[in-house]
């Protein structure tokens, strides 16, 4: 049995340690740093949202003052759609610097637009993000390394180890409550800024908990790890600093080698449809269109939009040869055409990232980051997510101008009143709105 | 004299590592792990540079191949161009992965570049990547202090080292027989790296730069064995070694260039492009819409026109005058998104300016500047990527836009929306799509890469000075 005055001493005896008492500190700066760069980034790209969000209002307002009909209506107005970062994105900046996170986006073929990315400075993506996730997943662990590696070679060297081990009720409740009184302190400052920064944000209790027992969890299997090299009968015979070597090796193995390695193999094996084959595919389509018979662009477009089969006959006196039905009509067929490998795209992109899921339990500090960035909603499938919002603005948006184009009521500028809004989340709003 | 010492210390440390279990594996898995990574790298970029070049011809033959058409549907039929790796981004493939390498030009518009490779990563490589210079500059320096943390303070524990100092050797002969042995462990690192910029020296890149290149890296080994050796030397135990060695490690690798890119960041947030365009589209509206020959602020362009050829409608010009128009306001539209542009390009580059400024903290940062910079994967190669598809972007709608003035009879243009009929009659023959021009990027000058390289080789030279005063105070400071 441990007791409270083992725990008293020990925690005595080890913040006696200016090394540990110094690397803990540091640990609480690294913590407040990362926090802190995260924060500031978050709370500009609010910022930036809110600004767009006012200006996008403005310029479709203007935009649509002076136009004729609903066809010039929907090609000179962009809608401005987003990912707001969430309450704990600044904890982990995730995939956010790399996948679009807004787009602004009209009437047109989607897959042309899609695709664009209004994404940060490459090179500082390149050189990495200095954020929580970061602190805790690959550098935490070497932390561990560094404070447990010679928890018991100190006391040998000292030659303290027999006595301490001989004088105690419980030779292993010594050892026990030295992990403990060093890895409390540890997890307390990395967690405490933590949880006051994920308070200002307004983050939920529940959700700040969530990424503590993440951290907490990754720094259990760090020490689990640690601890077992440690101990290891095969490595008895080693000095502290090789079981370091081999300690680092492990973290050497799990963090680098695996992630790396799955994602040479991922790639070989998960064929992927190149990204460029989409738009081009798309935007043959939709030029081809202008040179192929009408009938052509009306047959592919009934196929998936049958209720307007009545409405293709347009009146050339008053639109003469071109005519707005007819040019949106081919840019959906276009969307539809690239629309398979589109589909593949995406497909590939969450299907590498199931596998690299299952890979994240080989490596804990890949587990611990993809955990937090799904905490964060910052993950792959967040991120995609945001794309299938947009493409469900998209599809609505085309709803109500189909509406417009092909029933043709008289232009007015009120009906533009009922026109599709983006709201983050859209997906999972649309799909809760049908149940009700 | 001092040599021979030397060798035989250098001599007895490496059968040392060798029979240590440790040291030879740390020594293995490094030299595999490198091959490793040339060899995975350079078949990727092998295969990237064929599919860029075949997607570029087959871009390239499409536009040519186009029917007869209205030029303006050209001018938004569009094209596309594709940047190829350059030959060091087989070591150093450096923002590559996370630029998008491909772009579509059109008219009225700056597209940004498409499908970075990185996405499709599912964030397996955003800490770490199989490429040689990751391995070289994060990695390699982890393994060198491995083998190399207790080469002097080893002795010391054991005790030879009174006895090595007592017979006659003298401090420097020992510490550099230990430092040798450690430059020629670290050089099995270093050496798949050297073959492979030799075989790049043979291929297109200039030799001056790939020199340059070789140059950072080893002399950025021979930093890592001198600290590691110095280190060892002027620590009593081991462990004390060991431990700040990995704190030197973990500050110079994996924290100080990560910080720098936080830090730049916040200290010089950038326009987002979005922002960017709601400012272009402010100041376009106010030069007017190119597809639309009536709107007031083509008064003056028509009128210096009418007045040129001395006539007194537009029906009369020989030229057509929605051609002209279209000319006319894409020049000036590319005015303005190129000044955009320009600013963007600027914003980002003051960005990358202050995060390779963490190249005076850690020697990390100022020789991943000289590789990204010298390999043509940096931040300024890719703007350079970016102003080239530009300028070839507005020569070719220009051109159509030249063939719109010239080739395309203003009443048949007026008119073709009239019928199907009026609109076949209003095209030019695709002969004229004969003046789209090749695109073929490269990287810049080799001079321009070094001269752009200058201050971070500084911050190298300053490094090794550094480490030089470190290496001498723990000679200075070597006691049994």
């Amino acid at each position: 049995m441990m007791r409270f005055t083992d725990l008293k001493r020990e925690a005595g005896f080890v913040f006696g340690h200016r090394q540990i008492k110094l690397t803990l500190l540091v640990v609480f700066l690294l913590s407040v740093v990362s926090l802190w760069t995260g924060f500031a980034e978050m709370q500009e790209q609010q910022a930036t949202v809110e600004q767009l969000l006012e200006k996008d209002q403005a310029e479709r307002d203007s935009a649509l003052a002076h136009q004729p009909n609903y066809g010039s209506a929907a090609y000179y107005t962009f809608h401005l759609t987003y990912s707001p970062p969430s309450p704990l994105a600044f904890t982990a900046v995730g995939e956010r610097d790399v996948f679009p996170w807004k787009h602004r986006i009209r009437m047109l073929a989607l897959e042309g637009q899609i695709y664009e990315t209004d994404a940060d400075n490459p090179e500082l993506a390149f050189l990495g993000r200095f954020d929580f996730a970061f602190v805790t997943s690959v550098l935490l662990p070497l932390f561990i390394i560094l404070l447990l590696y010679d928890l018991k070679a100190k006391e040998r060297e000292a030659r303290r180890f027999d006595l301490l081990n001989v004088t105690a009720r419980n030779a292993h409740a010594i050892w026990t409550a030295r992990v403990i009184v060093t890895l409390v302190p540890l997890a307390l400052v990395t967690l405490a800024p933590l949880v006051v920064f994920g308070l200002i944000n307004g983050a939920s209790l529940l959700s700040i908990l969530t990424v503590c027992a993440i951290v907490i969890g990754n720094i259990a299997i760090w020490s689990a790890i640690v601890l077992a090299i440690g101990a290891a009968k095969r490595f008895a015979s080693f000095s502290a600093t090789h079981l370091a070597s081999i300690m680092l090796g492990a973290w050497l193995v799990t963090t680098v080698i695996v992630p790396v390695t799955a994602h040479t193999v991922i790639n070989a094996v998960v064929e992927t449809p190149e990204g460029g084959d989409i738009v081009l595919t798309q935007r043959e389509a939709v030029n081809s269109a202008w040179d192929k018979p009408v009938e052509d662009t009306w047959r592919a477009f009934i196929a998936t939009h049958p209720q307007w089969a009545d409405y293709t006959i347009f009146d050339p006196e008053r639109d003469s040869s071109f005519n707005w039905k007819w040019y949106y009509a081919f840019q959906q067929v276009g969307d539809q055409t690239a629309s398979e490998l589109s589909k593949g795209y995406q497909a590939a992109t969450l299907q590498k990232d199931t596998i690299a899921s299952y890979v994240a339990l080989l490596s804990p500090s890949l587990l611990t980051q993809r955990l937090l960035s799904s905490a964060a909603d910052t993950n792959v499938s967040a991120m995609v997510g945001y794309e299938n919002d947009v493409r469900a603005f998209h599809k609505a948006l085309r709803k109500f101008y189909y509406y417009h184009l092909f029933k043709d009521p008289e232009f007015s500028q009120e009906s533009f009143e009922a026109l599709p809004q983006f709201t983050p989340n859209m997906r999972t709003l649309g799909e809760s709105n049908k149940e009700n | 004299m001092i040599f021979s010492v030397a060798k035989t210390i250098c001599a007895d440390q490496w059968r040392y590592w060798l029979r240590t279990k440790v040291a030879a594996t740390v020594l293995l898995l490094g030299a595999i792990l490198t091959l490793a990574a040339l060899i995975v790298n350079a078949f990727h970029v092998e295969e990237a540079a064929h599919a860029r070049e075949h997607l570029q011809t087959e871009a390239e033959e499409r536009f040519k191949a186009q029917p007869d058409k209205h030029p303006h549907r050209m001018v938004h039929y569009g094209h596309y161009v594709f940047r190829a790796p350059t030959p060091l981004s087989v070591i150093e493939p450096g923002v590559d992965t996370y630029t998008g390498n491909a772009i579509f030009l059109e008219g009225h518009r700056q597209n940004s570049a498409m499908f970075a490779q990185q996405r499709q990563s599912a964030g397996l490589t955003r800490f770490s990547s199989l490429t040689p210079s990751f391995l070289a500059l994060a990695l390699a320096p982890l393994f060198i202090i491995l083998i190399g943390y207790g080469s002097v303070s080893r002795e010391r524990e054991a005790g030879t080292l009174t006895l090595l100092l007592s017979q006659g050797t003298t401090r420097w002969q020992l510490i550099l027989g230990k430092l040798l042995a450690l430059i020629a462990a670290s050089g099995l690192f270093l050496l798949p790296l050297l073959l492979a910029c030799l075989y790049v020296a043979f291929s297109s890149e200039s030799p001056l730069v790939v020199l340059l290149f070789c140059l950072s890296y080893a002399v950025y080994f021979l930093l890592w064995a001198t600290v590691v050796t110095a280190c060892s030397a002027l620590f009593e135990k081991s462990s004390v070694s060991f431990t700040v060695l990995i704190v030197i490690w973990m500050s110079a690798c994996v924290l100080i260039p990560r910080l720098g890119s936080s830090v730049a960041t916040n200290a010089a947030p950038s326009m987002g492009k979005l922002e960017a365009d709601f400012k272009v589209e402010e100041k376009l509206r106010s030069l007017g819409d190119g597809h639309d020959v009536n709107d007031p602020a083509f008064k003056k362009l028509k009128e210096d026109l009418l007045a040129k050829y001395n006539v007194d409608s537009v029906d009369d010009l020989p030229v057509n005058f929605r051609g002209v128009v279209a000319q006319y306001s894409e020049g000036r539209q590319a005015k303005v998104l190129n000044e955009f542009a320009e600013n963007r390009m600027g914003e980002e580059l003051e960005q990358a300016h202050i995060a390779r400024q963490f190249g005076w903290l850690s020697p990390t940062v100022a020789v991943r500047a000289i590789s990204t910079i010298l390999a043509g994967t940096s931040l300024e190669t890719h703007h350079r990527f970016l102003r080239e598809a530009e300028a070839l972007r507005l020569e070719f709608v220009q051109g159509l836009n030249k063939v719109h003035v010239e080739k395309l009879d203003y009443k048949l243009d007026m008119d073709r929306n009239a019928s199907e009929e009026a609109a076949d009659k209003a095209v030019v023959g695709a002969d004229n799509w004969a003046l789209l021009s090749e695109f073929n990027f490269n990287p810049e000058a080799a001079n321009t890469r070094i001269s752009n390289a200058l201050i971070y080789f500084l911050q190298l030279i300053v490094w090794v000075c550094i480490t030089v005063l470190f290496l001498k105070a723990a000679v200075r400071r070597l006691n049994p």
